[in-house]
């Protein structure tokens, strides 16, 4: 005679061959958040502030090893090839961990694209290479306004699997900024992408934003953005999948500004662990 | 916002074994069902200061879990015909050799053989001991639908057993 408690039974039984190993692995996986580390901010005049921020995830995610990982990268953003644009928002509206936000703006260097998904209150990143994608995210309370003239400076820098540095600033950039020109630690310079007022760059390494020049119609400006309180990855590149931030804004407070962090491995689709 | 970290962890810590074993037995297989419960604690750590602020979040951590299994079965199904140019096997992959007639090795084996939707419906009800409301929910589904998936299930796992035993019966 077999009846509901034997059913209940069986089912028992069988999800009793799940290991302890198994869940503690699971458990012990660091899915989410790290607070980003705040550059900072130069204080000046007044920003309504972007309140409590949401923590999003960031997935990063191999499809092979990446020796020469930033090859084809240039401190200019060049044209797009055929169908790269395409290729990128395709595999990074896929792993956006916020969905639905409209494409702002794409920076392509060589064969990697970056590119900015934002709304008034959230934005999403992602950067697309030959061997790895790498997305991530923002949330606000609050719509986020920036002066004319001026850029909000959010910049992180991570590492791939492999242990390959690299580097990034995005933000939203007010009227009139035509363009923007970013003066790292050891004095190179990158050019970013400005557009629909967002801007954006990335290098390889882990050189911080120094300043960055500002042309709008009026002429340029230059902002400077003071040294990060800590260093996060030291002097040597962040480990695999390590990630830092530091913000500042020229005409503001800076709102406070976190995001979540979990990294997927292995595989070419995040969330997959590999085995 | 170190509580919000701390929520989190509490979330991971307090329901991953529950997610894990209900994953297991939707998939019935623990490789599957661990990847399954990865992607599901990613997306809700993606949405964790939305999720956080519901009256059940593991509800909704079950309802990304119980889609992500369902929307793969397919897929996993044609993988594993594409490999071995064979159906799906119509037996779980533990199945015991020996020929001795056991109540719940057979009651297993005729599990692993249901449509991954009347299994789902079976777990969710019988193993969580969901109330049928709440497996509509976790299964996107109407309670209607429920009713009768779970009804198909178990006349389907009684229908088996009596291939081996015809003194078996499962009452709806």
């Amino acid at each position: 005679m077999t009846d509901q408690t034997e059913l209940r039974a069986a089912l028992r039984e069988r999800a009793a061959h799940v290991p302890a190993s198994s869940i503690d692995r699971l458990v012990h996986h660091d899915y989410h958040p790290r607070t980003r580390l705040m550059r900072p901010p130069v204080a000046i005049g007044a920003l309504a502030t972007a309140g409590a921020a949401g923590a999003v995830a960031v997935v990063i995610s191999l499809s092979a090893g990446a020796s020469n990982a930033f090859a084809g990268w240039s401190p200019t953003p060049t044209p797009p090839g055929p169908k790269q644009l395409a290729a990128a928002n395709a595999d990074c509206q896929t792993q956006s961990p916020i969905a639905g936000l409209p494409l702002k703006l794409s920076d392509t260097r060589g064969p990697f694209t970056f590119s900015v998904y934002a709304d008034a209150n959230a934005s999403a990143t992602c950067i697309k290479g030959p061997a790895f994608t790498a997305v991530s995210g923002n949330e606000s309370s609050a719509p986020i306004s920036v002066p004319a003239g001026h850029i909000l400076l959010s910049s992180s820098h991570t590492a791939n699997r492999a242990g390959d540095a690299y580097s990034f600033a995005d933000g939203r950039a007010g009227d009139g900024v035509s363009a923007v020109t970013l003066t790292l630690d050891d004095g190179s310079q990158v050019q970013a992408t400005v557009a629909n007022g967002w801007f954006v760059a990335w290098w390889p390494d882990t050189q911080a934003v120094k300043s960055a020049a500002i042309t709008t119609p009026t002429g340029m400006t230059t902002q400077t953005f003071p040294a990060a309180s800590q260093a996060p990855c030291g002097p040597q590149p962040c480990p695999s999948g390590g990630f830092s931030q530091s913000s500042g804004f020229s005409g503001g407070g800076g709102g406070a500004n976190v995001s979540g962090f979990s990294e997927a491995g292995g595989s070419s689709k995040g969330g997959r662990r590999s085995r | 916002m170190d509580h919000r970290r701390a929520d989190f962890e509490n979330f991971v810590a307090h329901n991953t074994d529950a997610l894990v074993r209900t994953a297991y037995l939707i998939v019935w297989d623990l490789p599957e069902a661990e990847d399954l419960v990865q992607e599901t604690l990613l997306k809700v750590a993606g949405r964790w200061h939305r999720v956080r602020r519901m009256e059940h979040p593991v509800a909704y951590a079950r309802r990304i879990l119980v889609n992500l299994a369902l929307s793969g079965a397919d897929r996993r199904g044609r993988r594993r015909r594409e490999l071995t140019g064979e159906p799906p096997p119509e037996r779980g992959d533990d199945s015991p050799e020996s020929g001795a007639i056991d109540t719940q090795d057979e009651l297993m084996r005729a599990l692993a053989a249901l449509p991954p939707r009347q299994r789902t419906v079976l777990v969710l009800r019988y193993f969580l001991d969901l109330p049928e409301a709440e497996v509509a929910a976790a299964m996107k589904c109407s309670l209607g639908t429920v009713k009768s998936t779970a009804s198909r299930g178990l006349a389907r796992l009684e229908q088996t057993l009596r291939t081996t035993n015809d003194t078996r019966s499962i009452p709806t």
